[in-house]
């Protein structure tokens, strides 16, 4: 509990970790074991100090009085100081371990004590010795004028019962002084006894709390990581259910749930591997007859020059068509690859340069690209992968943007970043986040578009699978796409036999 | 073999009719001569029979699978092979290239390259040079195109005889495996690497005294590999 005074800067964690259920349950448990044993110790103690002390003082005042009583009457009238200090001895001496002192008025000079160097009338608390010498009236119930005082005073640190009383009203007056030193030390050390005992009772209580608060954290703690692993994805996670208690229910309701989530999410998964495989199975289908169409086509279209005027535009359109037909599928087996976690990186070192100017080559974009690509930026990446991407990007950029496209190629870092801008009119705003998505249109009113639709996304799934990124945006001019990919890949193990 | 006769003689393997027959067709056109089995067993007997120049083989065949008709002409024969996948990035590659494979097509396949990849892996068995070199009990002669050691005939098929050559050509120096599928495959810059690897592998366990601990073709880390001279 002290730690609120602690340094603020721990402040947010520090509030957390006090208000923790642990720490709650503690301080309750203390504040009510506190309370319990203080005011069981504080009712006890003052019962106990009021007994001992009345005890105490009624057997001396008692004894006092005899004593007095029994010696006061040899005292001759017009005692001397002598006369009176012996008396003040001889009540002291047959009593109790207490002393006396007598004090004649006819005497003001004379300190009749049993001990006169401890005790005088200064000792002697004013308001008692007014009380003591002042009479009372005499009714039907009080028969005499003067009666026994009594009060308990510190005299130099220690504690005193001191009484007094006049024994006869002209006569002197006597005090009494008795030493409340052991009463004090039977007080001191209950006193003592009980504070113990109240610490004790408040250590108890703050194990019991300890223990109180695991018992319950326990299963909180165990619910807590359960939900946690829950929502990692183990969706198998269980609770052990252990009683009948409210934290068993929510063991119980924990489970439940998470079976439902598991069945719920399984089937969900089951449902869409299944669509994937049925697109799958259905690009494999399609491959068949494709395979055996694009074979037959370069002979289609050798020999459409020769064919009746009528005939060969039929014929250039389903060579044409059978080629997009191909591409789409191809295409589509790349997505559900993707897709199902199979497509695979078969990387080598290459020159990043010498790629893009090899796929620029390839398809005869020579003239439409300026390409600023320094030699020597090397990279382990899938060769095929990578000319899919720049095939894609400045494709997309000649088709979209017009030419002329340009690519650059900088090292930054641990990766390399391949930038193609076009000189078209951008991208609207609110088609740049859906670029990358699954046959987007940007063009709603085209009809058909030349691209299958899965171009960008195509590129952006294999810039990811080499562990980079495609981003895009509107550059001062055009459209800009940007590819980052990191520098290295992990290499196949088989590759690093023998090796120096 | 029979590499230099005019027409090459072909014999594909494959189980769809209408592939085969379109595959024929075109074939044929590009100026071939081309036999055809549906299945691995009449491929087997139909390449027995008739010892064609080249083989084009399906992975995909009912009964025996093309990697085991490709396993078994392996066992006596060298001549190249090409095999039709479905997909370039799959495990059918690797396999396919460890039966013994010389080089791989993916479906659907424009005839024009599935034509200049049969002659390109027919190119490498023609004699160039005329000399002979020796690498410790490896010797290679180039008029013969034979490679002998300890002075034993070794049986190599001629995509692995052209990258033991093309390798040897410059011995001491390292070569991409980018570089070595231009001179030995003629792929163009989107060659598969692992045809490469895959090669290196077989030639290794021709040449090398212990395939797994290579003294001849050594690998370079990060570059390719390299034909070392015996010390």
């Amino acid at each position: 509990m002290t730690d609120l005074q602690g340094p603020r800067r721990f402040g947010p964690v520090r509030w957390r970790r006090l208000r923790s259920l642990r720490v709650r349950l503690i301080a309750v448990f203390a504040v009510v074991a506190l309370t319990t044993a203080v005011s069981a110790s504080g009712i006890a103690y003052w019962l106990n100090r009021d007994a001992v002390l009345k005890r105490a003082q009624d057997t001396a005042l008692n004894d006092f009085r005899v004593s007095l009583t029994r010696n006061v009457s040899e005292l001759p009238l017009g005692a001397t100081c002598e006369e009176l200090t012996a008396l003040a001895a001889q009540v002291a001496s047959s009593g109790l371990s207490y002393d006396v002192l007598v004090v004649d008025d006819a005497h003001p000079e004379c300190t009749a004590s049993s001990d006169p160097s401890l005790y005088t009338l200064a000792q002697v608390p004013v308001p008692l010795r007014t009380t003591v010498n002042k009479p009372r009236e005499l009714t039907a119930s009080n028969s005499d004028a003067y009666h026994l005082y009594w009060q308990r005073q510190n005299l130099s640190g220690r504690p005193f019962l001191i009484g007094g009383t006049k024994v006869v009203p002209t006569g002197p007056t006597a005090y009494m002084f008795k030493s409340l030193e052991n009463e004090r030390a039977d007080l001191n050390t209950l006193g003592w006894s009980l504070a113990i005992a109240t610490l004790l009772a408040l250590i108890g209580s703050a194990l019991l709390a300890q223990a109180a608060s695991a018992t319950v954290l326990r299963p909180v703690k165990r619910l807590g990581e359960a939900a946690r692993q829950l929502g990692e994805g183990r969706l198998d996670t269980r609770l052990e259910v252990e009683g009948a208690d409210e934290l068993a229910d929510l063991a119980r309701t924990f489970n439940r749930t998470a079976e439902s989530l598991h069945e719920q999410v399984e089937e969900l998964s089951a449902r869409e591997a299944q669509s994937r495989r049925f697109v799958a199975d259905m690009s494999h289908e399609l491959r068949t007859p494709l395979t055996a169409m694009t074979a037959v086509t370069d002979i289609l279209e050798d020999e459409a020059e020769s064919l009746d005027p009528m005939i060969e535009p039929a014929v250039r359109l389903v060579v044409s068509e059978t080629r997009r037909l191909s591409d789409l599928v191809e295409n589509l087996m790349e997505v559900t690859r993707f897709d199902a976690g199979t497509a695979k990186l078969v990387a080598d070192e290459v020159d990043i340069a010498d790629l893009i100017m090899s796929c620029i080559d390839g398809r005869a974009w020579y003239d439409a690209v300026e390409l600023d690509a320094p030699r020597g930026v090397r990279a382990v990446v899938d060769p095929r992968r990578l000319d899919v991407v720049f095939a894609n990007l400045i494709g997309n950029a000649l088709k979209h943007g017009g030419s002329p496209v340009r690519v650059k190629v900088r090292e930054r870092g641990e990766n390399v970043v391949v930038a193609v801008s076009d000189s078209g009119p951008g991208i609207p705003e609110d088609v740049l986040p859906h670029v990358f998505d699954r046959f987007y249109k940007a063009d709603k009113g085209r009809a058909r578009s030349e691209g299958s639709g899965l171009g960008l996304s195509i590129a952006m799934a294999n810039a990811q699978i080499h562990g980079g990124t495609i981003e895009a945006a509107n550059g001062e001019q055009g459209a800009v796409f940007t590819l980052t990919l990191p520098l290295t890949q992990p290499r196949p193990a088989d590759q690093d036999e023998d090796i120096r | 073999m029979g590499q230099n006769e005019a027409v090459p003689f072909l014999l594909l393997i494959e189980d769809d009719d209408a592939i085969r027959t379109g595959l024929e067709l075109a074939l044929t056109r590009q100026g071939h001569r081309v036999a055809a089995a549906a299945s691995g067993e009449d491929g087997l007997k139909l390449f027995k029979e008739q010892r064609p120049d080249l083989i084009v083989l399906d992975v995909m065949l009912p009964g025996i699978d093309g990697f085991e008709v490709c396993r078994r002409i392996r066992r006596t024969d060298q001549l190249p092979i090409i095999l039709l996948t479905a997909r370039s990035d799959d495990i059918d590659v690797v396999v396919g290239l460890e039966s013994g494979a010389d080089d791989y097509v993916v479906k659907p396949v424009q005839p024009r390259v599935l034509d200049a990849r049969i002659r390109a892996v027919l190119r490498r068995g023609e004699r160039e040079s005329s000399d002979s070199s020796a690498y410790g009990s490896v010797v290679i002669d180039r008029s013969a195109m034979t490679v002998t050691k300890d002075g034993e005939d070794l049986q190599l098929t001629p995509t692995e005889l052209r990258l033991l050559l093309e390798l040897s050509r410059r011995p001491g120096q390292a070569l991409s495996r980018q570089q070595l599928l231009r001179l030995v495959w003629e792929h163009d810059y989107l060659g598969d690497s692992r045809l490469v690897d895959a090669c290196v592998q077989r030639l290794r366990a021709k040449v090398e005294d212990v395939p797994s601990a290579p003294t001849l073709i050594r690998t370079v880390r990060g570059v390719g590999y390299r034909l070392d001279p015996p010390a």
